[in-house]
């Protein structure tokens, strides 16, 4: 099967339908899709200004990792699944908006960042663990990760203002607006 | 409050602000990251009194780290906010959303002062006998809820005709 066609069948899925079809199921998925998210962001910040020697400095690396990295993943699961259902319900319109790639050349970039950090500052973790800022490597890698996050914010918010949400409708018109208006 | 409303969006900031379309996704955008740390800073500070985590820190070193984490994005919260108001008055002030969010907002705010004033006012040895306490921890995930309600509320601005005829604002 091409893209369109997995992207169509994606679309006439009966959890899509169900979601397009309901009044809160959308506006729900997106609200727990921001808490997952800014919970992401929230505890990435605070390992990245603690590599970059501005947060919690006096505390070692691994203990503030310790802590918080589990909520992270289990934030980013969070916001995964709730990204992927409201993406089946307009599959075609995400699939070809610049924001929405954008975006998950971001999210990418910030999973090979990540990779970065392991072969680099974090194999050496035991030498900097105390020290109040992790070395070179680790500092440039915390700054493009804060950076990475923040533009994946943005470019979040951007899809929401350049796609429309797919709505069932009961009577289908003809003409949708949004086809003729310059894009 | 309607006639309010018509009044400030003809303001020449409101006008400014309709009339580039970049500024309301922008300023959303920052109100986002700001959300991501309060969240992250509450979450922080709440998982201390439960237990767990950070528990090679004192509460009151916990407050410390994340406190001003906390003011300050609420400050960028309120800035952003506001100009969300000012460029779309009555989508946001005719909002049942709206106004049941910044009554949690103001609620949340007052308990997270309150809780870092006590902390500071007293013995060191108090904090330890108050994270015992059940009422504690029960306020921890209560506020936490409350946090994370907020964020929804904030959402559903967007859908305010959920509520049905609770909600004045306008179609989008």
């Amino acid at each position: 099967m091409d893209i369109a066609g997995i992207l169509k069948s994606l679309e006439s899925t009966s959890i899509a339908t169900r979601i397009r079809e309901s009044l809160l199921l959308f506006p729900m998925l997106e609200s727990f899709h921001v808490i997952g998210l800014t919970m992401v962001f929230g505890t990435i910040a605070i390992i990245d200004l603690r590599l970059l020697g501005i947060a919690s400095t006096h505390r070692p690396f691994t203990r503030i990792a310790n802590d918080v990295l589990k909520w992270t993943w289990a934030a980013f699961v969070l916001t995964v699944i709730t990204g992927a259902l409201m993406f089946t319900t307009n599959a075609g319109v995400y699939f070809h908006n610049s924001y929405f790639r954008a975006k998950m050349l971001l999210l990418l970039l910030a999973g090979i960042n990540m990779l970065v950090f392991e072969l680099t500052a974090g194999r050496t973790v035991e030498r900097w663990d105390k020290d109040p800022s992790a070395p070179l490597s680790g500092k440039a890698v915390a700054a493009i990760s804060i950076l990475l996050w923040i533009g994946v914010i943005f470019l979040g918010r951007w899809i929401g203002f350049t796609t429309t949400r797919a709505q069932f409708k009961e009577e289908p018109t003809d003409i949708n607006i949004e086809d003729i208006l310059p894009k | 409050m309607l006639q309010f409303t018509e009044w400030l969006s003809q303001t020449s900031f409101s006008l400014a602000i309709q009339t580039h379309e970049w500024v309301i996704p922008t300023v959303q955008s920052i109100h986002i990251a700001a959300i991501g740390v309060v969240l992250a800073s509450i979450f922080m500070i709440d998982l201390r009194v439960l237990g767990l985590a950070g528990r090679d820190q004192s509460l009151l070193e916990t407050t410390g780290r994340f406190g001003p984490w906390l003011s300050g994005a609420l400050c960028i919260l309120l800035t952003t906010g506001v100009l969300m108001v000012l460029g779309e008055p009555a989508r946001e002030l005719l909002a049942f959303s709206f106004w049941l969010k910044m009554f949690l907002v103001a609620f949340g705010t007052l308990v997270a002062a309150a809780f870092q004033m006590a902390l500071r006012r007293n013995e060191p040895h108090w904090e330890i006998s108050i994270t015992k306490r059940a009422t504690t921890k029960l306020l921890a995930v209560v506020t936490l809820l409350i946090w994370v309600f907020i964020v929804i509320l904030g959402r559903l601005i967007a859908y305010d005709h959920v509520w049905g005829s609770w909600s004045h604002a306008p179609k989008a």
